[in-house]
């Protein structure tokens, strides 16, 4: 009895057999998969990147419309010569590194403590899920309306039984500073505590206990042990939250508005309030553009330190 | 014997960059065989195994499936079924549906399909578990839900990539004999890739020795032991290895170590420096012959492997005895003349049987 | 003995306390939120009152309801979620799995885009959208959302997809399953667990994000987030409503955030250890 070979697979793949390689087959189906989401991705990011730097060029300002025009590259030489740009660099560059810097070392040392614990992590992980799920903006509204208002927010009121006395935590300018990392590193230490407590987790425990064997003190053992081997951990997680502090707006906006003044104005709310505050939207874009070529350079420099692994 | 699924592979070529997989393979496998494709890891067996099942594209060459040219053809079109080293078996689905999702893509009616899958259970004892999850099963019934779901649709052919490397040594020995057995009864093409040369050996029909991405040698599992081509394929068959010692070969004498050795037979070609072959088998420990020392005595129980240093080299000896020597122990060796091996020195291919 | 157990009793305590600093704000919000207008202020703080269930009526059913501004922001958020995932699963699986030749380079796009900081695309945004009459309406919200959960989606899925092994699909090829039934019958079943934690994420994201839908909404698509500023006047604060209005805001995140934590913590150290991404 003759046997007979199987009929061609279904009609789908029919219409592809016109196709002489599978490897173009393969070519298709990929481009089929991944085309949509690259149209839409290339459209929503580059189009309106390459819309902001053109506008960087123009002077567009909502209030003046009569000025409006190509202006080149005046708004970056109004850029550089400008002192409120440079403080809020400098702002932004205090802002992200203590919020970072904190962000790793508390998380590290919560989740060196609740490491420790035999039993109940799941407690912590769950209650440290908390301030991350809210909304940074809804954070900013709680903070500075419950807690830090003097004489009637909770915080202002411990100050006052600890001895500490009142403080204006969002109408001085250093404090408003101090509150505004304060809140950002309450809401994402959460974040850095998850992420080292499973690399801590994944360490294996033998390596501990050879080190005891060869009468290392504890201290050695994180710094010799622990520490190279969460390395890959902590750089990106330093990645990570340096670019969220880079972008952070909700929450301040919430607390500070950016003020007293421009205390708390990191670059990225300055971009805002000359863009829709004083509406100018040429040098907003100019602003914006600045920070956005700042980011990229942390971040492929941060990412470089992250290869040679 | 079944008259469909011979395989004809004529100069396969592969290579991954600037590594060579395949040299040049041309390899002809008869309907019903079981084939066995053995070498060790690297050697070019698993790729080709793939190229005739279709996930790898050679990059000269044709292949040819009874007769018809199968090189461009999908591996789903090639009528062809593999168990996978892994198994591959689809986690999120029961043993049934594993088994019954060939079936389910060509559009077999459900009642079909679930005639199928029971009897190709069935054949491979699992059907009392067709309602598990593959998780939730060992080892070795993962491997039969693989081979069910090779058997169920009765294709051409038959791959099995190392299909019993997961398995622990005695299950491993159990199940090879099995499959034997089921590959008589199903009288199916059968394909199989092992860098386990005893159980090559003892299963196949006939097999073909892959050495780094060339075939080496084809032929029944006795012939290829006993008449190795080469250098390569002789030590790499038989467990201890063959010894290999240099020695000159001249007309009918064969000097090693400086010891001159009477040969049975009178060879040609004038004098001319070769490796020996000598099976640890046919190494004897008797009162006389050439001079060597004991190294290492390991005791296997039924047997003894008796490691000798003779002149500068470390060979081997298997005795069907209990014998206790001692290390240092001064002893007199002769080999077992007709069962020596004779290869070139430079190309290492057989000159003869001494 | 004594010693290990003064030792555990000292972690203990001061991981509980980092604990409490951590829920405390949300728990306080709650208490204010039923507190009547009297208690709120009131110093020393009141811990012990009547509460007022009234607050929460008033917010949601009173003359600036919160009921509408909920409705935006779920709609938004499952548009834009749903979107997302339609475009983002099966790009991931390209990704991760088919060899073509611009992988890389989509790759590093796709990273890249995650680290823009949004500030650079409200304001084009805000400007084109102006143009072209989409300010205020929920399509181009949508639109917007989709500029960072899109590459954030796909990012994630990809190391699930990579996860499955190479001889799944060629199991299924021999199988006789094309591409695409491998991918839906095989593929994709596999990293529902993927998509759980990707779902997850991006509406989070979507339902917390706050500028864009301050600068592009309006009046007629208000979100909640927009929409808790109503409750801060330049003069006083509606300390109780703000409150209940903040927790209204807050319940599904933390639902879904309870609900979902195993996924959240995977996805968080996933994303962590194979490197970079967005909250």
């Amino acid at each position: 009895m003759a046997r007979v070979w199987p009929a061609s697979a279904p009609a789908r793949s029919r219409a592809w057999a016109g196709m002489a390689e599978a490897f173009k087959q393969e070519r298709a189906f990929a481009l089929l998969m991944v085309g949509p989401a690259f149209l839409v991705l290339v459209l929503t990011t580059t189009f309106p990147l390459c819309y902001l730097i053109y506008n960087s060029l123009y002077t567009i300002n909502l209030s003046m419309p009569y000025l409006d025009g190509f202006a080149g590259l005046a708004n970056y030489a109004r850029l550089l010569g400008d002192a409120r740009f440079w403080h809020a660099l400098g702002l932004t560059a205090i802002y992200t590194t203590v919020t970072v810097a904190l962000q790793v070392v508390v998380g590290l040392a919560l989740a060196l403590l609740v490491l420790a614990i035999p039993r109940g992590q799941w407690f912590f992980r769950v209650t440290a899920i908390l301030p991350m799920v809210l909304a940074p903006v809804v954070v900013g509204l709680i903070w500075r309306s419950l807690m830090l208002t003097p004489k009637t927010g909770i915080v202002d009121l411990a100050a006052i039984a600890l001895g500490f006395g009142s403080f204006n935590w969002l109408g001085d300018p250093t404090m408003a500073l101090v509150s505004v990392i304060a809140v950002h590193t309450w809401q994402w230490t959460p974040f850095t505590f998850l992420v080292f407590l499973a690399s801590l987790a994944a360490v294996p425990p033998d390596l501990y206990e050879a080190a005891r064997i060869d009468r290392a003190s504890a201290v050695r053992r994180f710094l010799h042990i622990t520490l190279p081997l969460i390395r890959p951990a902590i750089v990106i997680v330093v990645i990570l939250r340096v670019i969220v502090a880079l972008a952070a707006f909700d929450a301040i906006l919430a607390l500070t508005g950016g003020g007293p003044g421009t205390a708390t104005e990191i670059l990225n709310l300055y971009a805002y309030r000359a863009a829709f505050i004083e509406l100018n939207f040429g040098y907003g874009s100019a602003l914006a553009a600045t920070l956005l070529v700042i980011t990229l350079v942390i971040s492929g420099f941060l990412f470089r330190l992250r290869s040679p692994r | 014997m079944s008259a469909i699924g011979s395989v004809r592979l004529r100069d396969i070529v592969k290579t991954h960059g600037p590594v060579v997989a395949l040299e040049s393979l041309n390899l002809d496998i008869e309907p019903g065989e079981f084939f066995a494709l053995l070498g060790p890891s690297g050697s070019g067996k698993t790729t080709t195994l793939r190229i005739v099942a279709g996930l790898e594209q050679a990059d000269r060459g044709t292949v040819a499936i009874d007769g018809r040219d199968v090189t461009r053809l999908q591996p789903g079109d090639r009528d062809v079924a593999m168990v996978f080293q892994s198994y591959a078996l689809y986690p999120h689905m029961t043993v049934a549906q594993n088994i019954g999702f060939t079936l389910r893509m060509v559009g077999t009616p459900r009642a079909q399909i679930e005639r199928a899958v029971r009897e190709a259970a069935a054949r491979v004892k699992i059907d009392h578990l067709l309602d598990r999850r593959p998780g939730q099963l060992s080892g070795g019934q993962q491997q039969r839900v693989a081979l069910a779901r090779a058997i169920v649709r009765e294709p051409r052919l038959f791959l099995l990539d190392e299909p019993l490397s997961n398995l622990d040594a005695k299950l491993r020995v159990e199940t090879r004999v099995e499959l034997k057995k089921l590959q008589r009864a199903l009288d199916v093409t059968t394909i199989y890739v092992t860098h386990d040369q005893e159980e090559a050996m003892t299963i196949a029909d006939r097999m073909a020795i892959f050495i780094e991405g060339r075939l080496m040698q084809v032929g029944t599992p006795e012939a290829v032991f006993e008449r190795p081509d080469s250098v390569a394929v002789a030590s790499f068959l038989g467990n201890p290895p063959m010894n290999l010692v240099p020695g000159e070969l001249d007309g009918r004498t064969l000097v090693v170590d400086g010891h001159h050795i009477t040969l049975p037979h009178d060879h040609a070609g004038g004098a001319r420096p070769v490796t020996v072959g000598i099976r640890p088998g046919d190494v004897r420990i008797d009162g006389e012959g050439l001079p060597a020392s004991v190294y290492l005595t390991e005791l296997l129980g039924e047997t003894t492997i008796v490691n000798l240093r003779f002149g500068e080299q470390l060979i081997k000896a298997r005795l069907l005895e209990k014998r206790h020597l001692r290390e240092g122990d001064e002893v007199r060796i002769s080999f077992n003349l007709p069962n020596v091996h004779l290869f070139d020195s430079a190309s290492g291919e057989r000159i003869a049987l001494a | 003995m004594s010693r290990h157990a003064s030792r555990a009793v000292i972690l203990v305590t001061a991981s509980c306390l980092v604990m409490f600093v951590w829920a405390f704000p949300v728990l306080w919000t709650l208490l204010t939120s039923l507190k009547p207008g009297v208690d709120v202020l009131a110093y020393p703080p009141v811990v012990i009152f009547e509460p007022r269930w009234r607050n929460y009526w008033d917010v949601l059913f009173g003359p600036t309801s919160i009921l509408p501004h909920l409705w935006d922001s779920l709609a938004v958020s499952v548009l834009a979620t749903t979107i997302t995932l339609a475009l983002a699963v099966p790009a991931a699986y390209g990704f991760a799995r088919l060899r073509f030749w611009g992988r890389r380079a989509l790759g590093f796009y796709t990273l890249a885009t995650q680290m823009l900081p949004r500030i650079g695309l409200v304001i084009p945004y805000f400007l084109f959208l102006n143009r072209i009459g989409w300010i205020d309406t929920y399509r181009g919200l949508v639109l917007v959302y989709l500029t960072f959960s899109l590459p954030f989606a796909i990012w994630l899925m990809v190391s699930y997809f990579e996860d499955i092994p190479r001889e799944m699909e060629e199991a299924a090829f021999l199988d006789r399953a094309g591409r695409f039934r491998t991918f839906w019958y095989v593929i994709l079943p596999q990293v529902r667990g993927g998509i759980a934690v990707t779902v997850i994420f991006v509406f989070l994201n979507a339902w917390n994000e706050f500028l864009f839908a301050v600068l592009l909404g309006g009046k007629r698509v208000q979100t909640v987030t927009v929409h808790m500023f109503n409750y801060v006047g330049i003069e006083q604060t509606q300390w109780a409503m703000l409150s209940a209005a903040g927790i209204i805001a807050m319940i599904p995140v933390i639902v879904i955030g309870l609900a979902g934590q195993k996924h959240i913590v995977k996805g968080l150290t996933i994303g962590a250890v194979k490197g970079g991404g967005r909250r």
